[in-house]
C-alpha cells in the first residue's frame, strides 16, 4: 500500500470537499488554458490567413483597419483609393504576380459584399502550414458571376441565410446595424445568386462576391443618402449598366475601390514593394502578416496579460482552498495520523502523504481544468467559425500552457506544505490520548 | 524485555512524571493500573517511544530508546511494538484488511508478497474472516478492537502495548476481546503491557504494576 494510495484514500474519504477543491483549481486552470489556447489558436489562424496576400493597398489611414476590413472582412472599410493605383500595381509584372481590386461597403444580413473582378476566383496561394497550393474559391454549386448584380456566396452565407443558386437578395448600405434598413436598402438592385463556394474554413466563407460594377452602381446612391434625401424612386428607374465584364473593362464613373490585394512573385519583396507603393502612389500599403503580428503584440498581449492575471489570482485562491481543506482535514484526522506514527510511519512519510494529497488535488484540477478549458475553446471556436469564418482547433497543448500548468502544480503543492508541516509537528502521544 | 530506570518527564508547569524503576521480562503480561491521571498512559507512551524522557533510561528489546533518533524510533515502533487503543483504533478510509496491512506497510518485517495472506490469516484468527473488506464504520466496536489486535500482531511484534483495550466495550464484548488478547499473547509468547483503571481487569493479568504516584506536583 503506497503513500499515493493512502493519500488518495483520504481524499476519497471526503469526496465532497475534495471535489469542490478540485473544481476551484479546475476553474482557474480552465480560465488560463482557454485564454492561452484561444490566443494561440486565433493568432495562428490570423497569421496563416494574413499570409494569403503579401500586401494590401488602400487609402491612407490605419493599416490595421485596412487589413481587418479587406483580408478578414471584419472592420469597416477605410475609404476609397483611386482605381489608377490598382492599374499601376497590376501593370508592375516584374514584382506583382497578381492584384485584385475589392470594393466594400454594402452588406446583406451582416455579411459583407465584396465587389471584385472575375479573376479573383482564380486566386491560389501557398498555405504556410501545409505548404500546398490552396484555392479558397472552389464552387460547390452554380457558377461564378458573369454580369453585374450576380453574386457568388461563401458557404457560411449560404448555410446561414439558406440561399440557393437562383435566389435573390437585397443588400443594404454599410453594416447590419445602421438602423432603419429600408432607408438604406437597395431594393431596386437585387442580386441573384449564381454560385455557392465550398467551405474553406477561412473568412472567405463569410463574404458575398459580386462584380465590382455592381458595387459602384449601388454606391452611386450613397451620397444621396448622406444628404438625407431619398431618391429610391429614381434609383428604381436606373437602368443597369452595359455588362463591362464582356469587354474586360472595369472602369466606372466612381473609379474608386476600397483596396487592392496583392500577391508578389517573392515574399522577400514585401518590404521593398510596400515602400514603393507608399512613395509612388496616392495609396498606402500594408503587409498583412506584419500588421497582424503588431496587432497581437500591442493589443491582444496586454489583454492576455490581464486575463492571465485574473487566472493566476483564481489559482492563488484555489491554492488557499487546498491549504484550508488540507489544514482542516489534518485537524479532523489528527488521531489517524497519530495511529500511523504509532504503527511506525515516519514524520516524513506523513508529510509525504499530505503533500501527495495536495498533488492529487492539483493534478486532477489541472487535468479537469484543461478539459474544461478546451471545451470553452471549442465553444468559442464554434462561435468564431460562425461569426468570422475562422476555424480554430482545440485539444492541443502549447508550451505556454505547459508552463502555466507547471506553475499551478507548484503553487498547489506549496499550498500542501503548511498542512504537511502541521502534521509533522504534532504531539503524537497527545493526539492518541485525545478522544475527540 | 522492558526496563525503565529513573525516568523523568515534565508534563506541564509543576507536574512531573517520575518512574524510578519498572521492568517486564519477555512473555510477561503486566497490567499498568491506577486511577485516572496517575501516569500509567505516560509510562506506556515512554515505553513506546511516543514520548521521550527528559532524563533516565528506557530499554526495550535491549534497545535504549532514549538514545534513538526520531527516525530510528519510528522504525523500532513499526518492527517491535503492537498497539491496541481504547477506541478510534482503525483508520476510517481503509477496510479491515487494509488496516492490518497498513501495520506492515511502515516496516519491512514482512515481505510484500506475504502481507495480504498474513493479514487475511490474522483476521481469520480473530474471527473476522468474513469482514475482510468491511470499512470500520460498518463494524461494531468489538469487531474494530479485534481488527486492532490483528494489526498489533501484523509484524510479528513481541511486545503488545494496550491502552484501556476494553474501555469502550460492553461487558460481554470486553470479556471476549480480553480473552482473545490473552489467548494470542500466550500462543505467540508475547509480552503485554496493558493500561487499565479497572482493578478487576488488571487482576486477570499475572502482574499488576501500581502506577499511583508516578505523576506528582513539584515545587516550581
Amino acid at each position: 500500500m503506497s503513500l499515493w494510495y493512502i493519500a488518495w484514500a483520504y481524499l476519497w474519504n471526503r469526496k465532497i470537499t475534495t471535489s469542490l477543491t478540485i473544481l476551484s483549481v479546475a476553474l482557474a486552470v480552465a480560465l488560463i488554458s482557454s485564454v492561452l489556447s484561444l490566443r494561440e489558436e486565433v493568432r495562428r489562424r490570423f497569421e496563416e490567413e494574413s499570409q494569403a496576400f503579401d500586401l494590401v493597398v488602400g487609402p491612407k489611414g490605419s493599416p490595421l483597419q485596412l487589413v481587418l476590413s479587406s483580408v478578414y472582412f471584419m472592420d469597416s472599410a477605410t475609404g476609397w483609393t483611386p482605381l489608377e493605383d490598382y492599374e499601376k500595381i497590376k501593370a508592375d509584372t516584374d514584382f506583382v504576380k497578381a492584384a485584385y481590386p475589392i470594393a466594400l461597403g454594402d452588406t446583406y444580413q451582416g455579411f459583407r459584399l465584396v465587389g471584385t473582378t472575375r479573376d479573383f476566383f482564380d486566386f491560389t496561394w501557398l498555405h504556410p502550414v501545409t505548404n500546398e497550393p490552396t484555392q479558397p474559391f472552389v464552387l460547390q454549386g452554380g457558377e461564378y458571376f458573369d454580369a453585374p448584380m450576380e453574386a457568388v456566396i461563401g458557404s457560411v452565407v449560404a448555410r446561414r441565410q439558406n440561399l440557393k443558386v437562383g435566389d435573390t437578395f437585397v443588400s443594404i448600405h454599410g453594416s447590419f446595424d445602421l438602423g432603419d434598413m429600408a432607408e438604406y436598402s437597395h431594393e431596386a438592385h437585387p442580386y441573384t445568386v449564381t454560385g455557392i463556394l465550398e467551405p474553406s474554413d477561412s473568412p472567405f466563407d463569410r463574404a458575398i462576391y459580386v462584380d465590382l460594377h455592381s458595387v459602384w452602381d449601388t454606391h452611386s446612391h450613397e451620397e444621396d443618402h448622406a444628404d438625407t434625401e431619398h431618391h429610391e424612386d429614381e434609383h428604381a428607374e436606373d437602368e443597369p449598366a452595359a455588362n463591362p465584364l464582356d469587354t474586360g473593362e472595369i472602369r466606372a464613373a466612381d473609379e474608386k475601390i476600397s483596396a487592392v490585394l496583392v500577391q508578389l512573385h517573392s515574399i522577400g519583396h514585401r518590404w521593398q514593394y510596400e515602400e514603393w507603393v507608399n512613395t509612388n502612389t496616392n495609396s498606402m500599403a500594408a503587409i498583412p502578416v506584419q500588421v497582424v503580428q503588431k496587432f497581437f503584440n500591442q493589443f491582444l498581449e496586454p489583454m492576455k496579460a490581464v486575463l492571465l492575471a485574473v487566472g493566476y489570482l483564481v489559482v492563488v485562491i484555489s491554492a488557499l482552498s487546498i491549504l484550508i481543506g488540507l489544514y482542516l482535514s489534518i485537524i479532523q484526522r489528527k488521531r489517524d495520523l497519530a495511529i500511523m506514527r504509532a504503527l511506525g510511519a515516519s514524520a516524513f512519510e506523513i508529510v509525504g502523504a499530505i503533500i501527495i494529497e495536495a498533488f492529487w488535488v492539483t493534478a486532477l484540477g489541472i487535468a479537469g481544468g484543461w478539459v474544461l478549458g478546451q471545451m470553452v475553446t471549442y465553444g468559442l471556436g464554434q462561435y468564431m467559425a460562425r461569426e468570422y469564418g475562422m476555424v480554430i482547433t482545440p485539444f492541443g497543448i502549447t508550451m505556454d500552457e505547459i508552463r502555466a500548468f507547471a506553475t499551478v502544480g507548484i503553487v498547489g503543492i506549496v499550498a500542501g506544505i503548511l498542512p504537511a508541516w502541521q502534521a509533522y509537528d504534532r504531539d503524537v502521544a497527545h493526539d492518541l490520548a485525545d478522544r475527540n | 524485555m522492558v526496563e525503565v530506570e529513573n525516568c523523568i518527564r515534565e508534563l506541564g508547569p509543576g507536574v512531573r512524571f517520575h518512574c524510578e524503576h519498572f521492568s517486564a521480562a519477555a512473555g510477561d503480561h503486566v497490567a499498568l493500573w491506577g486511577p485516572s491521571g496517575c501516569g500509567k498512559s505516560t509510562l506506556l507512551n515512554l515505553v513506546s517511544g511516543l514520548l521521550r524522557p527528559d532524563s533516565g533510561k528506557i530499554v526495550v528489546h535491549g534497545t535504549p530508546l532514549h538514545e534513538l533518533s526520531e527516525g530510528k524510533l519510528d522504525q523500532f515502533r513499526g518492527e517491535h511494538l503492537g498497539f491496541v487503543f481504547q477506541t478510534f483504533n482503525l483508520l476510517s478510509p481503509f477496510t479491515a484488511l487494509q488496516n492490518v496491512m497498513l501495520g506492515m506497510r511502515f516496516s519491512d518485517t514482512i515481505p510484500h508478497s506475504e502481507c495480504k495472506p498474513r493479514a487475511t490469516a490474522l483476521l481469520e484468527r480473530v474471527g473476522l474472516g468474513h469482514r475482510l473488506h468491511s470499512k470500520p464504520k460498518t463494524m461494531s466496536v468489538g469487531e474494530q478492537q479485534r481488527v486492532a489486535i490483528a494489526r498489533a500482531l501484523a509484524n510479528k511484534q513481541k511486545l503488545i502495548l494496550a491502552d484501556e483495550p476494553t474501555g469502550s466495550l460492553d461487558p460481554k464484548n470486553a470479556a471476549s476481546v480480553m480473552n482473545l488478547l490473552l489467548e494470542l499473547c500466550d500462543e505467540e509468547q508475547l509480552t503485554m503491557l496493558m493500561v487499565t483503571h479497572d482493578r478487576v481487569l488488571a487482576e486477570r493479568l499475572p502482574t499488576v504494576f501500581d502506577c499511583s504516584g508516578l505523576v506528582k506536583e513539584v515545587a516550581r
